[in-house]
């Protein structure tokens, strides 16, 4: 069959040779393919609800350095290197 | 993608593509590239007002009258013409209505605002762009010798009334007021009052409150807390109750009507200072776990400076969010007077709900520093409303800006090698931006 490209100047002509564009009348039989979850430990619970958290960053951190000050504090007795400001997620609390 | 700069080849653009999601006034603001003033219009004869003030919607310029008593409103409407032909850059003439100050205003109404005796504080206006609503300020003469009278604080100005103004601007129709009397207001340039979306707060120098009012819908400014002596609405209640239980108390003059203000007399300390000095007690109360270093600990750092603490007066107030205020404490000394950013500062985060003190920060904290490097589009708390604060360079949101910030504070303390000199270099840069 003539090249896809018609007489347009191209790198190498045999290239898009192999390809046979869709025929109408003929609809391709390939049919993409499904993936299914083999198991259902990643699904979500049932009663998760995904809010915007509403308190703004500033504030956010603001309160996390508290709690970490007081924790580094009251913990200085059993670790012997502070505790170094872990992200942990919370509920919203506001 | 290829953006291009031409005018025209933009509004096809704006014809046929939807811009990102939210950025539609990020586009829209682009044309500003293209669009630039060309013309200079000398000797343009105007009424004799004091200008003031475009609102930030462009919708009203606002002016007060020569003897600040009343309120002039203009709707910017400006000339517009066309001109037609092939030289229309070079072509210099311009319609003869281009000289008329009227082309380009149309003036919706004249109010009286200030009585007689009162002016206009020509640097104060907060402009509500929800509903269209303007606040202003107008104030009596400054009493001079002021007595010191309950709960009042020595060393601040006092003026006999004080009144904020609700205006709706469309009509120029007063909707409400609050008047404080025998009290004093930093009103210059807005410093001592904050709007965030509906609420606004006012601080009471001489009264050392903070008045959180809401401006309703329907135009009326509800007062919704007072946050000086007592925190909570029910605080003077429990207070006076529990005063009247326990009978004579040291020092409460008892004039048949409790006088429970907590002046420098009364050894009970109450509101927000309680609060305060009882944060900073517990946060050098954990800093230390042996018992014994801990009382050290306390004695130097809290009870030598504990007279300093109860000193401290609230100068400015700002909303960091609806529940949360940034107080600015310092001494009286600067209470009123106009440059207060080179003196000590101490600033705390205080949650309106709670009534708790979240956190404190003592004269440009390097805590507080980075905090404001990292958010300071935060402190800046506008409403979610306002679409265009989404598309503000700073230098939390933009590493060119974060660089220039940064440079300048090495400047500020290379130079200085001396840490006091290091900390007013970080107070300056912060109080240049915070506020």
């Amino acid at each position: 069959m003539g090249s896809m490209l018609g007489n347009l100047p191209s790198f190498d002509p045999h290239n898009f040779s192999q390809l046979r564009p869709s025929d109408p009348s003929n609809p391709s039989k390939m049919v993409p393919s499904t993936y299914r979850p083999t198991h259902s430990r990643t699904l979500p619970p049932p009663d998760q609800v995904i809010a915007t958290e509403a308190k703004n960053i500033l504030i956010r951190n603001i309160y996390q350095r508290a709690e970490e000050k007081l924790r580094s504090k009251r913990a200085a007795t059993e670790h012997l290197i502070p505790e170094h400001g872990c992200k942990q997620t919370r509920p919203s609390t506001s | 993608m290829f953006k291009t700069n031409n005018v025209t080849s933009r509004i096809f653009e704006r014809q046929i593509r939807t811009p990102a999601p939210g950025t539609s006034v990020h586009s829209a603001r682009r044309f500003y590239e293209n669009l630039v003033p060309s013309f200079t219009i000398y000797d343009v004869e105007c009424p004799d007002h004091s200008f003031f003030k475009f609102t930030d919607d462009g919708q009203y310029f606002v002016c007060f009258s020569r003897n600040r008593q009343d309120l002039i409103v203009y709707r910017p409407t400006w000339l517009s013409f066309s001109c037609k032909g092939e030289d229309c850059d070079n072509n210099q003439e311009l319609p003869p209505q281009v000289k008329r100050f009227e082309s380009f205003f149309t003036q919706l109404y004249v109010k009286p605002l200030a009585s007689c005796n009162e002016l206009i504080c020509k640097d104060f206006f907060l402009y509500m762009e929800s509903n269209q609503f303007g606040i202003f300020a107008t104030s009596t003469a400054q009493i001079q010798d002021a007595r010191g009278t309950d709960g009042a604080i020595l060393g601040v100005p006092s003026f006999e009334k004080i009144t904020i103004h609700l205006f709706r601007l469309e009509d120029g129709f007063k909707l409400d007021e609050k008047v404080f009397h025998n009290d004093c207001v930093n009103l210059t340039h807005n410093m001592g009052a904050f709007l965030y979306d509906d609420l606004l707060a006012v601080v009471s120098l001489r009264y050392q409150t903070i008045h959180i009012l809401q401006i309703r819908d329907s135009g009326n400014l509800v007062d919704v807390r007072a946050i000086g002596a007592y925190c909570r609405e029910d605080d003077e209640l429990f207070i006076n109750s529990s005063s009247q239980l326990a009978g004579n108390r040291g020092d409460l003059v008892d004039n048949g009507t409790n006088h429970d203000q907590p002046n420098s007399n009364n050894s009970f300390l109450s509101g927000i200072k309680q609060r305060l000095l009882s944060f900073i007690f517990r946060e050098i109360w954990s800093e230390e776990t042996d018992q014994t270093q801990r009382v050290q600990c306390l004695k130097k750092k809290f009870y030598f400076h504990f007279q300093d603490y109860v000193d401290l007066v609230i100068l400015k107030v700002q909303f960091l969010d609806r529940h949360h205020l940034l107080i600015k404490f310092g001494s009286v000394d600067v209470g009123a007077s106009r440059n207060t950013d080179q003196l000590p500062a101490f600033f705390a985060v205080y949650n309106m709900e709670t009534t708790e003190i979240v956190a404190f920060y003592q004269n440009a904290a390097d805590e507080l520093y980075l905090l404001f490097e990292r958010f300071c589009d935060h402190f800046h708390a506008t409403s979610i409303n306002s679409m265009y604060m989404n598309f503000i360079s700073s230098h939390s949101n933009n590493i060119h800006a974060l660089e220039q910030l940064k440079s300048m504070k090495n400047k500020a303390t290379s130079i200085s090698q001396d840490s006091a000199r290091h900390d007013n270099a970080l107070l300056d840069t912060i109080s240049s931006i915070v506020f």
